[in-house]
């Protein structure tokens, strides 16, 4: 059953992480806004399933890149909103760097075989 | 229980309820009506329980709780199950109880290291002779100072002789033990005072008059632990000892099994033996040796040094009235250094004998625990199958597998877990009694069997691994169910619980297998015992008292000796009921041996075969005592005098080694050396050939001779033997007052000639008993296993069997259709159990008394109580397959 789950997710791991990381770069965010800002953000790609979102939410939160609040919103409802910690700014910055070297690898190779498709 | 995080769960159930509520009112803005908004977002949300669980997944301290809920889970359980419950803790405490008791014997017996100063510094000197295939431990005084004054190999070495000390003054003996140790023996181990001073070298010097160190427990136990006892007198064997001091708690000596009342020094033994001195006897073999290894010398160095030094000092130590031949044997003996952490064997060789008996029951233990398993394993299986919906429910509830299986192999190991617990409450009392077992009269066994950090690892390592083993099977196929058909009453119950069964029966299979491995060690074990009880020993072990005597307080010198003895042996055949009685110095089975070469003038050996013989000295009335049959010639009579001719019985072995079928009747026989057997004694009689150290040895040439003529100091010690036509302890009063009148200050031992040959087998009883023990157990076991099974199977097949019996089948048909289905098993059980016992049994070789490890009776008899047993326990269900009501069965669905 657990399987099925992680099948759905189409996100590299550690990916998530990232794109959670970048979403809170904008303000804070409780956990359904930060799902709805990637999936917008993404032009509704990435859906971002709940059995991977939480458990990384609850992950970065105990390595304190970013942190928890309990805040009420404009419908008088308690939520959760987390913030990015200085701890983790940091963090996504060399994310952020690492990601950009691989996506640009990975685009070196594919476009290399591009090219001798081509010619 | 309320944990202190709980508030975290609400707050995760907050977080997830706040995030559907969010989505279903952003739906419901976008225009769907409330109920689908709502019913939409959790749809699209997942399954609750799970995204709940993996997130509580990443909480550090969670798995603390979860496994304090799986433990309360699993205890809950077992009790709501408690027939099953009960049986698996029942066997689960045997199984890990008998595997506690052995274990803890072969750590005291064997792993345990000695409790003094850097036992891994200390190493064992043992001595090698030509042709002997172990090393020998004893050593005669002039050897062991040759050692001590001339090894350069060890920081320091010690040497020690046990002894029992007497501390009565005549009459009953009151024997505590002792032994004769070296100056620096306190100090070498590095062994602290309890109280006052440890003997030193200055104490253990030529004419010493000797002093006493008592031993922790000695001084608890008598002097009440008083500061007052250091200084005081002691009186061993009638002669007083100055009290010097008392060794550290928990110092039991260096030899295995022993314990230590008292040290007094090796030159003391002079003030005990007088004149029968061994100091400066250079064939009197009594001391062991041990040495502490310098600093960065291993014992490989430490035992190369000691053999570049044997020829110098074994040529210092030459018995002088040895022939030249056997003293050029002695120049060739050479030391053989062992590592001695785990101490010495002891005189008796408690280790020699009892390692092979110990790794053996290890392995029968094992076995035991895992057919134990494997019931557990059957009954879990069956209660997993009667669990399924719940399961099923959860699973469908969003619970992961994996969390399920690690749920259920928790609830496993807490079961497991109270069972140990029963488990080591049994091994206390069980291995106290093992150790009861392997005493005797002649040499008690003295181990701590305390819970060491050893045997604690050992019973948690089994535990746990039992519970994972019992568990591991019933987890993985309670999980792999299909949640929507087993959610569904009937058809999942067959498909299920086929697969159950087929599980089930490879368990029983090998435990059909296991249990017969066990039967046939325990055939073999008993036959080897029965054969020992019932052999002919060459003489009648009942009714015969055996009074071990000693007149060391009484203080009388040889020549009157033997007339005293005379009027001991006088008074007790007056005693009324006293059939016979006799006198001898080697009581048969002790264990002791009086051995020496003879020749026989004119019929020389041929070469290569020992001219060594056994040897007694006895009384007119001995064999008649003993009921040895006398085969040719006469026995002793009062006429065989110190002034008449030399005379000697041989036994049968002895007359045909050196005059095979003739008559040796009128023959002669001359002893080798040692000036006691030097004159030419004439051959009046044979005997049937009898055991003379133990039950298990076989027989050898032997011969008597008469006490009146021994051409050697009468000893101090020696055996009555009284046969009584009543119970022979009955007679020990009569007995000790008949003594009393004669002397006074005659110590005396009291024990009967059955007693000495029950010991001398004590052992193989040990091993009868206890196979015998474990052998029932595991069939006890595989027999609940396998009726378990079978009822099981006919549960599940009552539907089937009321079709056929309703289409006609008779009910013989039905219980043969049960039968066959059991006897598969059985078969392929037994025939895996044998191939396994025939590969197995030839490690018990030598432990067998006259019967072979592959013995076909053995096999054949415990194959037909393995089937027999297998048969009755499915013959119960079978039984109840047949009484199935037709109707009943079909209107089930």
């Amino acid at each position: 059953m657990k399987q099925r789950y992680r099948n759905r997710l189409e996100l590299l791991q550690g990916t998530l992480d990232l794109l959670i990381l970048e979403t809170l770069r904008w303000g804070p965010q409780h956990g359904y806004g930060i799902s709805r800002a990637i999936q917008s953000q993404s032009g509704d790609v990435l859906q971002v399933d709940t059995g991977s979102l939480y458990p990384a939410l609850h992950r970065l939160e105990r390595k304190k890149w970013i942190a928890a609040d309990w805040k009420t919103s404009e419908n008088k409802q308690r939520v959760r909103v987390y913030r990015l910690t200085p701890k983790g700014r940091t963090q996504l910055a060399d994310e952020r760097s690492r990601w950009e070297q691989l996506s640009c690898a990975i685009a070196g190779i594919l476009n290399a075989a591009k090219k001798e498709f081509e010619t | 229980m309320r944990w202190p995080w709980r508030k975290r769960y609400d707050e995760l159930d907050e977080e997830i309820r706040a995030h559907i509520e969010m989505s279903a009112h952003e739906r419901e803005e976008r225009g769907e009506l409330p109920d689908e908004a709502r019913a939409a977002a959790r749809r699209e949300f997942g399954n609750l329980g799970l995204v709940k669980e993996t997130t509580r997944d990443t909480w550090s301290y969670v798995w603390i709780e979860q496994l304090w809920q799986d433990v309360q889970y699993g205890l809950r359980m077992l009790r709501k199950t408690p027939l099953i419950t009960s049986v698996a803790l029942l066997s689960l405490a045997l199984g890990i109880g008998a595997n506690t008791a052995i274990f803890s014997l072969v750590d005291a017996v064997m792993l345990r290291m000695l409790p003094v100063q850097n036992p891994e510094q200390l190493a064992r000197i043992l001595f090698r002779s030509l042709g002997s295939p172990r090393p020998r431990q004893s050593v005669t005084n002039p050897i062991w100072e040759q050692v001590r004054d001339h090894q350069d190999a060890f920081s320091g070495v010690i040497a020690w002789s046990p002894q029992m000390f007497d501390l009565a003054e005549g009459g009953e003996v009151n024997n505590i033990n002792g032994i004769y140790s070296s100056g620096d023996y306190f100090t070498v181990l590095g062994v602290r005072p309890a109280a006052g001073r440890l003997m030193t070298s200055s104490d253990d010097v030529r004419g010493c008059s000797g002093v006493a160190v008592l031993g922790y427990g000695f001084w608890q136990s008598r002097y009440a632990g008083a500061e007052s006892a250091v200084g005081s007198l002691i009186r061993l064997n009638g002669h007083a000892f100055p009290i010097v001091g008392v060794a550290q708690r928990g110092f039991f000596g260096t030899d295995v099994g022993d314990k230590l009342d008292v040290a007094i020094p090796v030159c003391a033994e002079a003030v005990l033996a007088g004149k029968d001195s061994s100091l400066d006897v250079r064939s009197d073999w009594w001391l062991a040796m041990m040495g502490r290894l310098k600093p960065g010398v291993t014992v490989e160095q430490a035992d190369a040094r000691m053999k570049v030094l044997s020829p110098t000092l074994f040529g210092a130590a030459v018995p002088q009235d040895w022939p030249a031949k056997d003293q050029d044997r002695f120049r060739k003996n050479t030391f053989a250094i062992l590592p001695g952490a785990a101490g010495a064997d002891g005189f008796r060789g408690l280790r020699q004998e009892y390692s092979q008996p110990l790794e053996i029951l290890m392995f029968v233990v094992a076995l035991v625990l895992l057919i134990a398993c494997a019931n557990i394993a059957s009954l879990l299986l069956a209660r997993s199958a009667a669990r399924q919906k719940e399961i099923a429910l959860r699973l469908s509830l969003g619970a992961s597998r994996a969390r399920l299986i690690r749920q259920m192999l928790t609830e496993s190991v807490v079961l497991s877990g109270a069972g140990a617990i029963f488990g080591v409450l049994f091994a206390r009392w069980g291995s106290a009694l093992l150790v009861r077992f392997v005493s005797t009269q002649q040499s008690q066994v003295f181990l701590d069997l305390k819970m060491d950090s050893r045997v604690l690892a050992f019973t948690i390592v089994i535990t746990v691994l039992c519970g994972l083993l019992f568990g591991i099977l019933p987890a993985l196929r309670s999980t792999r169910v299909d949640a929507m058909s087993a959610m569904k009453e009937g058809q999942s119950q067959a498909a299920g619980g086929r697969s159950h069964s087929s599980a089930a029966r490879w368990i029983v299979a090998a435990q059909i297998a296991l249990s017969l491995i066990l039967l046939i060690g325990t055939g073999l074990f008993i036959h080897t015992f029965a054969n020992l009880l019932t052999l002919d020993a060459g003489f009648d072990r009942d009714n015969v008292l055996m009074v071990e005597t000693n007149i060391h307080n009484a203080g009388i010198a040889d020549p009157a000796r033997a007339p005293l003895y005379g009027q001991m042996l006088a008074k007790l055949q007056s005693i009324p009921g006293v059939v016979s009685a006799s006198q001898c110095w080697m009581t048969p089975l002790s264990g002791r041996q009086w051995d020496n070469s003879l020749t026989s003038p004119g019929h020389p050996l041929p070469s290569g075969v020992d001219p060594d013989t056994l040897l007694n000295w006895v009384t007119p009335g001995y064999f008649e005592t003993m009921r040895t049959p006398v085969l040719e010639g006469r026995t002793f009579e009062a006429r065989d005098s110190a002034t008449s001719t030399p005379v000697v019985i041989v036994n049968r072995l002895m007359a045909r080694r050196y005059f095979g079928s003739q008559s040796p009747i009128g023959e002669h026989l001359l002893g080798g050396s040692e000036g006691m057997l030097r004159q030419p004694m004439e051959i009046i009689g044979v005997v049937q050939d009898a055991k003379y150290t133990s039950l298990r040895d076989d027989f050898q040439p032997e011969a008597y001779f008469p006490l009146s003529q021994i051409q050697k100091n009468v000893d101090e010690d020696s055996t009555f033997e009284i046969r009584t036509a009543m119970t022979p302890s009955a007679l020990i009063p009569a007995v000790r007052e008949a003594m009393g009148r004669v002397n006074k200050l005659a110590s005396l031992q009291f024990t009967t000639l059955k007693q000495e040959a029950d010991d001398s087998v004590a052992q193989q009883h040990l091993m009868a008993v206890l196979s015998g023990f474990f052998g029932g157990l595991a069939l006890l076991l595989t027999a609940i296993g396998l009726y378990g099974v079978m009822a099981y199977v006919v549960t599940q097949r009552t539907h089937e069997i009321g079709i056929r019996m309703a289409l006609g089948a008779q009910q013989a048909s039905i219980l043969r259709l049960v039968i066959r289905d059991a006897a598969t098993v059985l078969v392929a059980g037994v025939a895996a159990g044998l191939l396994g016992s025939i590969w197995i049994s030839r490690f018990v070789k030598d432990l067998l008394f006259r019967v072979a490890p592959n013995d076909p009776s053995t096999l054949a008899l415990a194959i037909v109580v393995l089937v027999a047993i297998a048969l009755f326990a499915c013959y119960v269900p079978a039984r109840r397959a047949t009484r199935v009501d037709p109707m009943v069965a079909l209107r089930y669905e």
